[in-house]
Order: structure tokens, then sequence, then C-alpha cells
């Protein structure tokens, strides 16, 4: 990793709390984290350990009760959701556990939305050349419901590097998956990731998966335990040079 | 946004068949709206015009004199037809015989509206005839040719001419026409008046001008030509023409209009329930949108565009099949409405576009509003449902749209508010009622078998949504069991006002020797009368004594805010009237003021006053009135006001006397009797034996009243039966708004292990129970409106229906669990494997 690089993500004092019918639950507390453009970092914990919330807090899907997120270097925090939805569309890319593609559009209409929502001439030819690259070309005009879930994923992932993002985030993308597959699709997201110079963000709980990344991020029970910084695959993918 | 993108995404919707339900529901909804709107303005306009028939116009001026050319030529610069007629009573000789006829010329245009219907021998049902005799002919009513010994192609004499016996005359449109009409009927041609030299300064000629055209010309001619009468003209349109049609339409009107307003309603709940499925199968669409950088603006718009164009498409479809729908209604009907249908406005085709659009913003709105408030982490955790957005204002949309339209539909703010509040305090009783039944089903549910404990547990699982549902499946049965009621009091009335043995033939001047053989006559014909009245003609001359005609300038005068109508329509206190006297207040009378004398007074003469008399001439109980009869005076002091039933066909009085006040004064008698058809040549016999008797007939009329009610009958039942379809097709979106979550839940027990006939077991018991909640609730919320109806809005008299309550949940039960199953069987049929991949 190189030490000059710019910082993509950053958090201070990051914090969560909801409103129950028991009283304030706290879902996060004191997070502070900076992640690097090109970095991979992996954010691993037990289940309803928080990570979830932390990737939506990170990606500007939903909003802290305390601290700040800076993204690219700009403050999202301060930003309404019109703000904070012109942020997602010029930064940010996703995949999801169950996917989320629109079941009324074939799998190049997904890929090309978000091209679209930004008025893109080029959406189309983006969106084949994406699909290509992910090794769908047959399956363009197929709907979600006729694609096999490794094949749904895969059009995820294409959508979401057509939007040329600089953040990818995803959320336990082979949750759904058997591990054949999942492998062929963590290999995917890394491939582009590379190819892109996208920084990475991946919430999991699989060790092996985490070990992939450059970083790995351990929360337990709202709080920041471990940053693991020295990632076994770091001199292997070569990213840290 | 990009409009692009969201016709883009509308038609991928509409290929992936997420609109298809949207779609339906509105191009059903508008094409019900449509289809009433258009079927009810041509019945209205139908029954208007043959209503019309009764006056042979749309527009009369009926007057003693001849009117100014000015007015006939203003009339044909607005391009409405013409025609004239003049009455008057004449001997008619044959060669042996001769008889008193009440004569009509009419000139070549008439009648404009209706048909003369005649025959070539008396006594037949006979065939319509263009236009009326030609110069030279005369046309005679059946009995007259037995009474004159006569048949078609013999001469007459009327006057000093000599006409033909041309026609047999069955019916004209526009007999019955009162007073003038006395005797039997003769037909002849304007052109032949003069040669017959009848008509001479001071003969009694009642002139009658007739107009017809479109309505904006009638209304503007109508307002221009009142200030140019004389005082002895009187002007009068289809509804004021005959107090028992008019109210008999009036009510019609309301009814048909009340009909398409509820239509409208059922239309918005079944778009308001097809939005929110298709807003609730988006929320995913959205989140995912949001994540993708549409911002809450873009989605506002996107969601706009979508929901305008399939606004405008399905108004558009809608139309044409509403068009095409009512078209063929029609045309089936056709040989069912005895009246020819004019053919349909543009305005209600306006109405119909209008009323879709409007409809699907206010109605649509609040789900699609919703849309905006979707948290994009709900791509996450799909728990997450939008944060409500302000309610008050995304319903104010609704509220006021409804609002709205049923003030636009109409032009009735009195019945728009009773309609309304009674609908927002039905929705919140009926909603608190239906959420108890559903918490009294818990103990049942408890001991019951398996398919009764998954039905009743269902209910009470989704509680929120089940009350939304039974309180939609009440209010549109609810709606269906109103118009049910008010269509049948409405109809039960009207045939009440005029039963078949109503009198149809009224006797006047009957001398006082002839009252005994003539009540004898007609007993031993077996004919059914009422008691012989005593009448005298007389007027009233004097008021307080100020003389009558300065008393009545006077009192315009005092009364300056009363109102245009009152003073020229209200009977003249000073115009010669039937006067009579009575011991007894006549049957159907009612006392509004002041007190009716004892049954054995015999003090000074006193008179009882009919209500809108003394209320236009500002008379009150306690004036002293001077009364002018046969050349004499007679002071008699106001006892009481009474209200008369004009409809009763029986004899009425506008001033009755005390017994004993007009003792001094010879008097004739009148009574009035029912003649069947057969019976009607006991007339001639009756005529014959007493010469000097008048017998007015007025069977024709009442026969055409008979007419008009079951028209407006047939075509109440026609709209309940579209509005019916309405509330089906509501019912139908409201059970599919429940789908998705049946599938799931049912595909989740199939796995399970649960047989089919056990889930279609729980669906048929969970549909019937909502249906027999429903009809419990709208049974009650039926018997509140109807009454407030009845009572408020039509003048009826109310009578709860307790046969409803029996009624009403059988109804719901049966029809919720049928069309429910039905419609749900898909749950059943459809593999769990493929509702649990596609839930995924």
């Amino acid at each position: 990793m190189a030490a000059t690089s710019k910082v993509m993500i950053k958090t201070v004092n990051l914090g969560k709390t909801v409103v129950t019918s028991e009283g304030n639950l706290t879902i996060l507390r004191g997070i502070d984290i900076e992640i690097k453009q090109s970095e991979s970092v992996a954010i691993v914990g037990a289940s309803g350990s928080g990570k979830t919330t932390l990737l939506s807090l990170l990606a500007g899907l939903d909003t802290p009760t305390g601290g700040e997120i800076y993204l690219g270097g700009e403050e999202i925090t301060a930003f309404d959701e019109e703000q904070r939805a012109m942020m997602r569309g010029k930064m940010v890319g996703f995949v999801f556990q169950t996917f989320q593609l629109l079941g009324s559009l074939t799998a190049i209409e997904n890929v090309m939305l978000p091209a679209e929502l930004k008025r893109d001439p080029q959406a189309e030819s983006k969106g084949r050349e994406l699909l290509k690259r992910v090794g769908l070309e047959h399956r363009m005009h197929h709907y979600p419901r006729q694609l096999s879930g490794g094949e749904q994923q895969r059009v995820a992932i294409a959508r979401a590097f057509a939007s040329s993002a600089e953040i990818l985030f995803a959320d336990e993308p082979t949750g759904n998956l058997d591990s054949a597959t999942g492998g062929t699709i963590i290999d995917l997201i890394f491939e582009l990731n590379r190819e892109f110079g996208t920084t990475l963000v991946l919430v999991t709980h699989d060790l092996r998966l985490a070990e992939r990344c450059d970083r790995a991020i351990q929360i337990a029970s709202g709080e920041l335990v471990a940053d693991i910084l020295e990632c076994p695959m770091d001199a292997r993918s070569g990213l840290s040079g | 946004m990009n409009p692009a993108l969201a016709l883009k995404l509308l038609w991928r919707d509409w290929r992936s068949g997420e609109l298809t339900l949207l779609l339906a529901s509105l191009i059903v909804a508008v094409s019900t709206v449509t289809t009433i709107t258009l079927f009810v303005d041509r019945l209205q306009q139908a029954l208007v015009r043959e209503s019309a028939s009764f006056l042979a116009a749309d527009l009369v001026i009926a007057s003693s004199g001849t009117i100014s050319a000015e007015i006939l030529q203003d009339a044909t610069a607005r391009g409405l037809q013409r025609a004239e007629t003049l009455e008057f009573l004449s001997m008619v000789f044959a060669a042996d015989r001769a008889q008193f006829a009440s004569v009509k010329a009419v000139n070549t245009a008439y009648p404009l509206r209706g048909k003369l219907i005649v025959a070539d021998e008396p006594f037949v049902q006979g065939r319509v005839s263009e236009g009326g005799p030609k110069v030279g002919e005369i046309w005679l009513e059946s009995r007259l040719l037995p009474a004159l010994g006569v048949q078609a192609g013999d001469m007459l004499e009327i006057g000093v001419a000599n006409l033909k016996v041309g026609k047999v005359l069955i019916k004209e449109p526009d007999r019955g026409g009162g007073f003038n009409s006395v005797g039997p009927r003769v037909l002849m041609n304007m052109a032949d008046v003069a040669g017959t030299d009848v008509v001479q300064p001071g003969s009694r000629l009642s002139y009658r001008y007739l107009f017809a055209g479109d309505r904006e010309s009638l209304a503007d001619f109508s307002v221009w030509v009142k200030p140019q009468l004389d005082e002895d003209a009187r002007l009068f349109g289809v509804k004021d023409g005959t107090e028992r049609i008019g109210s008999a339409l009036a009510r019609a009107e309301r009814f048909l209009l009340l009909g398409g307003l509820l239509g409208v309603l059922l239309a918005g709940v079944a778009i308001a329930l097809s939005a929110q499925r298709y807003s609730l199968r988006h929320y995913d669409h959205v989140a995912i949108m949001k994540t993708l950088g549409a911002s809450p603006g873009n989605i506002d718009s996107l969601f706009l565009v979508i929901f305008v164009t399939v606004g405008l498409f399905s108004t558009l479809v809608g139309s044409v099949i509403g068009f095409g729908a009512q078209s063929l209604i029609a045309s089936i009907l056709a040989p069912f409405i005895p009246i020819e249908l004019p053919s349909p406005g543009w305005r209600p085709i306006w109405l119909g576009l209008v009323t879709g659009m409007v409809c699907l913003l206010s109605f649509a709105l609040p789900p699609l509003l919703k849309l905006r408030a979707t948290e994009p982490a709900r791509v996450i955790r799909r728990d997450l449902a939008p944060t409500n957005l302000n309610d008050r204002l995304t319903y104010g949309a609704a509220l006021l749209g409804t609002i709205g339209l049923m003030w636009w539909y109409s032009q009735d703010l009195w019945l728009t508010g009773l309609l309304f509040s009674g609908g927002a305090v039905a929705v919140a009783v009926l909603g608190v009622v239906a959420y108890a039944l559903l918490r009294s089903s818990r103990a049942l549910g408890m001991q019951a078998g398996s398919a009764w404990r998954l039905a009743l547990a269902g209910m009470q699982r989704r509680g929120q949504e089940n009350t939304l549902q039974i309180l939609v499946f009440g209010l549109a049965i609810m709606l269906l069991l109103i118009l049910f009621l008010v269509r049948t009091a409405l109809i039960d009335e009207w045939q009440a006002q005029i039963p078949a043995d109503a009198p149809n033939h009224f006797a006047l001047n009957i001398a006082p020797r002839d009252v005994e053989p003539i009540a004898a006559m007609l007993s031993a014909n077996q004919i059914n009368s009422q008691p012989l009245y005593p009448m005298i003609r007389g007027r009233i001359s004097v008021v307080n004594g100020v003389p009558a005609k300065d008393y009545d300038d006077a009192r315009e005068r005092q009364q300056a805010q009363a109102s245009e109508a009152q003073r020229d329509d209200g009977p003249r206190s000073n115009s010669g009237r039937n006067l009579t006297w009575s011991a007894t207040l006549p049957a159907e009378n009612e006392i509004v003021a002041g007190d009716w004398w004892p049954a054995d007074y015999q003090g000074e003469a006193m008179v009882s006053l009919e209500e809108e008399l003394a209320n236009s001439n500002g008379l009150l109980v306690g004036d002293e009135l001077e009364f002018t009869i046969q050349g004499r005076g007679l002071k008699a002091r106001v006892a009481s006001i009474r209200t008369v039933s004009w409809d009763n066909m029986q004899p009425n009085f506008y001033i009755i006397f005390s017994p004993g006040a007009l003792v001094d004064f010879p008097s004739t008698f009148m009574t009035s009797f029912y003649l069947s058809r057969d019976q009607k040549l006991f007339l001639n016999d009756l005529i014959r034996a007493h010469p000097t008797m008048t017998v007015i007939e007025v069977d024709a009329i009442i026969e055409q009243i008979q007419t008009i009610i079951s028209q407006v009958t047939l075509a109440i039942e026609l709209v309940l039966v579209l509005i019916m379809v309405a509330g089906g097709m509501v019912l139908l979106a409201s059970i599919q708004a429940s789908m998705d979550e049946r599938f799931q839940q049912h595909a989740i027990l199939r796995t399970l292990g649960a047989s089919q006939r056990l889930v279609m077991g729980s669906l048929v018991i969970e549909f019937c129970m909502l249906g027999l909640f429903a009809g419990v609730l709208a049974t009650l919320g039926a018997e509140i409106t109807v009454f407030a109806l009845q009572t408020q809005v039509f003048n009826l008299s109310y009578a709860p229906n307790p046969l409803l309550w029996l009624m009403g949940p059988m109804i719901g039960a049966l029809l919720i669990g049928t069309i429910g199953t039905v419609a749900t069987r898909k749950v059943v049929r459809t593999s769990p494997t493929i509702v649990l991949r596609d839930l995924t």
C-alpha cells in the first residue's frame, strides 16, 4: 500500500444508537477508521456485531447518531438525502448478499440502470461490455428469475462497476451461494477491483475471504476490537507495493 | 430526472406484468365511471325530452291572448323551433246531434315533442301520425264518434265552417292541459279557425306558444322573455309544467347523481388499493435505485411521469371502452326502453377524462408519495418500511380530490357534505367495530378444528390489514345496499303516489238536483268515486280593508327580498278560484297554522287557505278577507292555513269555507272517479243523462305519468347494476392487494406439509368470515345513511329494514367468500417452490 495514497474513507468517533421499546440500543460506538484509495478492507464480526450497520453508514445508506464520516475527503454526515444520493451515484457501487436486482428488468437493463440514472448516453455499450466481462454475454436479455444465484450475483457485480464508482461496498457477497460459486464470485470481485482501481469494503464473517483483503477490521458488540493491517494476501496481490 | 428513463421503466414494468393490475383497475374504473356518466346523461336527456312531450314542447307560453310578434321573432332568431295551439270550447254539430267539445287548433309544426296517435276507427291502439289535421279536416276523440253518430269521411259543423272528419284521435301528447280541456277533444287545423267565426272578442281562448331547442338557447330565451310577458301570460318548462312529473324527475336525477357519485368513490377506492399494491411492490426497486444514486426528487419525478402516463393511457382507453359499453347497453336495452335515447354529448366524455385523472392523482398520490421516503438501507435490512410522511398531507390529497369530485358532480354542497361527513363517520365507527369483531373471533378460533384455527389465526395475525379489508368490503357492500334501499323507497313512493285506481275523471258543474241521481248512477255501474263537494266560483277582493290588487303590490314592496320566482309563480290572491265548504278537514290536508273549526261550527264565516296561496300573498291567520261571489260580497276571517297534497288526484281546493258560510249562494257540485279504458263509453251515458255537467278526463295524463315513472324506475335499476359492477371491482382489487402475502404464507404452509384441502378450507373460512363482518358493518352503515338520505335529500319517510340485518351479513359472506375463493385459487394451485423462489 502506498503511504501517500489518498484517504477514501474516514470515520471519527462514529456511533449509532436506535430507540427501541426497551430504551436506547447502541449498535455502534466510537469507531475510528481510515481506508485508503485502492485498499481492500474486510469488516468481520459475529452476527449482530454491527458490521452491516457500519457498512450502511460508510456507504451513506443510513445516518449515524454520532461522529463524522468522510468519503473522498468530504464529510457526508452533514449531507441531506438528496446530496447523499448524488454522492452514492458518483462514488459508490454495491454488491449485496441478496443480489438486489430489479425483477422487472433484464440482466442488461439492470446493469444499465446506474448509467441511465446519470443520463449517460453510453449506458448500453458499457453495460454490454461489463456483462461480457463477467461472462454473461449469452444471458443479457434474461430476467433475474431466469438466472441462477451465481449468475444473478455476476449481474450485480457488473452493475456495481457500471457506475464507475471509486468505492465498492459488498455485503456478504457469497452469503447466498455455495462455496464453489462463492469462490468464483470472490475471484471476480477482486479481479475487477484490481482492474478498476476501486477501494473495496467487504462485510463478511468468512475469515478465509477476509484473508484475501489488505486489511480486516473486527467489530464486536458495536466496537472496533482489532484492525489487522498485515494481511497475508498483501504480498501476493502486490497491491501494497 | 430523465423522462426517457421513466418511460423505459414504465415499459419494462408493463412488460413484466407489474403494471397490469393498476392499469386494469384504472381502465375498469374509468370505463365504469364513463359508462355510468354517459348512460345517465343520455337517459336524463331522454327522460326530460319524454317529459317534454307532456307539453308537446320544451318550453310553453300560455296566454289568453296573442303575444307580441317580437317574442316569436326572437325565438326564431335563437334557432328555436316553434308551434302554436289555440283551445276553445264549442258545440260540434252532426246531421241530427250536437256535442259540447274542447276544440284545439294546431299549426303544421305541432307537436314539437311527443307524438300524435291516430286511428281510422274509435277505441283502438292507433299509430303515430306525422303532423296534425290538414286544412278542412278535423280529428275526433274516440267517444265523440258514437256520441255524434259519425264516422271518418262524414261532415261536421263548428261555428259556420263545414269540416270533414279525418282520423280518430287516440292520444295527443299535451292532453290534460287543465280546466281548459273540458269535454272530448276535437283537433283542427289553425288555418280553419278564422272560417268558423267562433273566435270573437270576449271569447274564452287559451293560446299556447310552444318552443323546442337546445338547453342553452332555451335557458337564454326564458330569461329574456320573462319580463316581456303580460300579466296573464305564463311561461313554464318541463320541470315546472307538471308538479308531479317535476318532483319525480328531480328525485330520479338526484338518485342517478348519487349513483354516479358512489361509482366515482368505488373507482377511487379501487385505484387507491391497486396503487398501494404497486407502491408496496416498488419499495425495493426504489431502495435499489437510491443506492445507485437516485435522489427523492428523482424518485418523485420518475413515478409522476409513470403515473401520469399510465393515467392518460388508461383514462383514454377507459373512456373509449366506456363509450362503447354504454352504446352496447343502450342497444341491448333498446327494446326494453320505450324511449329513444339521444346521442351522447361530449360533456360526459370530458367529465370521464377529468374524473379519471383526478381520481388517479388524489387516490394514487398518497402511496406514490410514500415511495420517495423509502430508506436506501432497505437493500440491507428489508424490514425497513418507508418512514411515514406527513399523513395529513398525503391523505389530504385523497380527501380534497374526493370532496372536489363529489361537489363537481353534484353541484350540491349540501349533498356533498352529507355524503362526505356520513362517510367519514362511517369509516371511523366501522373501523373500530371491524377491529372489535376481529378480536372477538379469537376465542372461537382457539377451540375450533384446524382449518378454522388456521383461518382465524391468519385473520388475527394480519389484524390491521384485515380491519382495512373488512372496512373496504363493508363500504362497498354498504354503498350497494344504500343504492338498493333508496331505489326501493323511491319506486314504492312513486307507485304509491298514483295508485292504479286513482281517480282519472273529474265531474264539475253538477246541479244540486243532479247530485243524488249521479251518485246513484256511479254506484249502479260500480264506479269507484269520491264524495261530491259543493263548488262556487269566486275571488278575494279585499284583504284587511285594502283592495286585494293593492294589497298584493304593497306586500311585494314589503317583501322585496322574496325571490323572483315566488312573486311570479305563486298563485295570486285576486284570481278567480273554486270555493267550497266543509265541516271536516279533507283527507291528506294538514294544518300548518291556526286551527280547523269544530265539526258542528255554525258561527261567523271562516276560511282555511292553502299554504302556498297564503305565503305568496302574505296572508296570515286572523286576516279579514272579503270575497266577491256571483257579484255579491262575503266577509270571512282566516282560521287556518293548510298544506294540500296536489298529487292525489282528488278534488282539492285553495280556499275552504266553514259550514253554512256559503249557504246563501247557489252552488254546483264536483266529484272525481275512476274509469278503466273499457268503461269509457259510460261517459256518453252519464253526459247524455246530465247534459249540464262537465267532465274533465285526466286518464291520459295519468297514463303518461305512470309511463314516465316506469321508465325512470328502469333507468335507476340499470344504474344500480353498473354500480354493482364497480363495487365488484373494488372487492377484486382489495383481494388482489392481499395476494402477495397470502402466496407467501400458504407456500410456507404447503412446504410444511399442509394439504391443498386444508389451505383451501382456511381461505374459504377466512373470506366468509371477512364477508360476514363486512356485511354486519355494511348493514349498520347503510341503515344510518339511508335514514339521513331519505329524510334530508329525497324527502321520503324512513322505515327500518329488519330483513336487511339478516340479508346484509349473508350477502357479505356469500359474495366475499365466493369472489375471494375464486380469486385466490391460484394461491393453492401454484407450486410452493415457484412462490418461494419468486419471493427471494
